[in-house]
């Protein structure tokens, strides 16, 4: 079979538009803007970054689809669903970015929003070891370079090293992980990797090589026993850095393994849906997902910091996406999916407000926000939708998103086996987190404002993205079917 | 014992030496030490199977580790690069006065 260049350079035109739009955005800030003032060179690259992700989105839209390259990607629904849902999570990051504080080298952070952007399409499609572990790497190392971006603070430095010797670490088990299954089956291609396991079955092997796949995955999508790094981060982080980690890696992460997972490994996934079911990769990712939802509520009780409380929240939605994952076997992608995008339109949405409250002076704490509703009408109703729609009060998206997750987890095997008592437990703990959340809304909406407390600006970029965030929130919980469809 | 069974050895004790290592320091540049030398044990076993494997001739195992040595250089790069910044903030590189951030 000869190489397909052209059905290749074809299905990676949205790559190549993002990095073309990160070296032009470069590029100009170097020459011909290099005297204007920081503000306007951080719009110049933000409109330059926000065309690209349009146009990779229309690429996208109108691409192929289908297998690409003898199968190294594959544009299935999901890919192309992913895709597109990184592409508009890291448009409205751009939008956050609009009302954060300037960093120092505009043109610089903008790019390196757009290499991640590219690693996450990459890993969206991959259907292939190699391509997966270099597209989540170079989703990873930007992203650990987005995190210290605002160097006059320590915070922002210690962050990213915290999150970079996590991260190093689990890429070290992911690699060791894959040389294993390269081992065992001869081959990196995921389709031929899957035929070898049905005829080898489960082997010590094997074992020690989901293992070492699991420990990764859990560091990526911030399960615990695996979330040690995502507290310090979001706390750390600039705020549209916070915002990006938190939406559009876990969606593409989470796309990713459960390719590799479900298609690649699924002669290894036995069973969860009886007590005695078959050992395999299913009983451990439902271990995870229980301690994760467990650890995820009860330590967010006990946060006094707002973005420490929305990083406890998200490892407890990691383990609610976990169990989608464990559900997508049998109900397809499309429930996993669509909380996740939620989930990461509802985070970037509260990051978002975060980070135009902070123009008026710091806001770390919960009572950080108080009196909101008279500061800025605006800002306390888009924080309250992206509150609600987290804690998955209907009609928001996030109650559609638990629903369809939970109903396929329960669909497994009802209340006979180990997925329906944990879609149980996480229903119980939804309304665990329903009281974190209200916590912050009481202050945002019903707690008076601090005497030298005064009125906030929303510059009208930021109001625009947060309205988008919120509109879309609505108009995904009222008709679901919008995201659904794409399946 | 064959060849390949000897190499797994070693690239697990490479791997396990290097865990304990990134684990147990707190200078920051010896945990990346570490974490090199877990990615390394990785790139021996790609190269093991890769030998012993019924078809050498296709080089996939060689591909892939060449691909992750770059990665490993890339990896190393933005690493000291935030060790740096973390060194301009507290003067040293030691991990357990970066604990600004907790909770």
């Amino acid at each position: 079979m000869s190489p397909d260049y052209t059905g290749l350079f074809q299905a990676l035109r949205p790559e190549t538009s993002l990095l073309f739009g990160a070296l032009v955005a470069l590029g100009l800030d170097l020459s011909l803007f290099r005297r204007h003032t920081s503000g306007e060179r951080l719009n110049l690259a933000l409109w330059i970054g926000a065309l690209a992700v349009l146009a990779a989105g229309a690429h996208v839209w109108f691409g192929p689809h289908g297998p690409i390259f003898g199968g190294v990607l594959i544009l299935d629904p999901l890919a192309v669903a992913t895709r597109l849902g990184v592409l508009a999570l890291t448009l409205l990051t751009l939008g956050v970015a609009t009302a954060a504080r300037t960093p120092r080298n505009p043109a610089e952070y903008v790019a390196i929003i757009l290499f991640a952007t590219t690693g996450f399409m990459l890993m969206a499609a991959a259907q292939q070891l190699l391509l997966a572990f270099l597209a989540l790497e170079l989703a990873s190392l930007s992203l650990y370079v987005l995190a210290g971006f605002d160097k006059t603070r320590p915070e922002s430095a210690e962050a990213a090293l915290k999150y970079f010797l996590f991260g190093g670490m689990a890429a070290a088990f992911l690699l060791f992980g894959f040389s294993l299954i390269y081992g065992l089956t001869g081959s990196i291609e995921l389709l031929e990797i899957a035929r070898q396991l049905t005829l080898q079955g489960l082997s010590p092997l094997l074992v020690v090589a989901l293992v070492m796949v699991l420990v990764a995955f859990g560091f990526k999508a911030a399960a615990a026993p695996f979330h040690l790094w995502a507290p310090d981060v979001y706390e750390g982080a600039p705020t549209p850095s916070a915002a990006f980690i938190a939406s559009a890696s876990k969606l593409a992460g989470f796309t990713l393994f459960a390719r590799l997972l479900w298609p690649g490994l699924r002669a290894a996934a036995g069973n969860v849906s009886t007590l005695h079911g078959a050992p395999g990769w299913l009983p451990a990712v439902a271990v995870i997902s229980a301690v994760s939802l467990l650890l995820g509520n009860f330590a967010a009780l006990a946060q006094t910091n707002v973005r420490r409380l929305l990083a406890y929240s998200a490892i407890a939605h990691a383990g609610a996406l976990l169990l989608g994952v464990i559900a997508a076997g049998r109900s397809g992608p499309a429930p996993f999916f669509f909380y996740a995008a939620t989930y990461g339109l509802a985070t970037v949405g509260a990051f978002g407000v975060l980070a135009v409250v902070e123009r008026t002076g710091s806001c770390q704490k919960i009572t950080d926000l108080a009196g909101l509703h008279r500061r800025s009408p605006l800002l306390a109703g888009c924080l309250a939708i992206f509150m609600l729609s987290l804690a998955g009060i209907p009609p928001l998206a996030g109650f559609f998103g638990k629903f369809t997750v939970f109903a396929a987890a329960l669909q497994l095997g009802g209340l006979a086996g180990p997925a329906g008592w944990l879609a149980f437990l996480a229903i119980a703990l939804s309304a665990l987190a329903l009281y974190y959340y209200l916590i912050v809304l009481k202050q945002a909406l019903v707690a008076p404002p601090t005497a030298n407390a005064s009125r906030i600006v929303v510059p009208t970029l930021a109001r625009f993205t947060l309205m988008a965030a919120a509109g879309l929130i609505v108009l995904f919980g009222v008709a679901p079917s919008l995201l659904l469809d794409l399946f | 014992m064959s060849p390949l069974q000897v190499c797994l050895l070693f690239s697990s004790a490479l791997f396990c030496i290097g865990l304990v290592g990134a684990l147990s320091r707190s200078n920051a540049i010896l945990v990346l030490l570490g974490i090199e030398l877990m990615l390394n044990a990785a790139n021996l076993n790609f190269i093991a199977f890769w030998r012993y494997s019924p078809a050498p001739a296709v080089g996939t195992g060689v591909l892939f580790v060449i691909f992750s040595i770059a990665v490993a250089a890339a990896e190393a790069a933005v690493g000291l690069a935030l060790v740096i910044a973390i060194y301009r903030h507290q003067k040293n590189i030691r991990l357990q006065e970066a604990n600004r951030l907790k909770g």
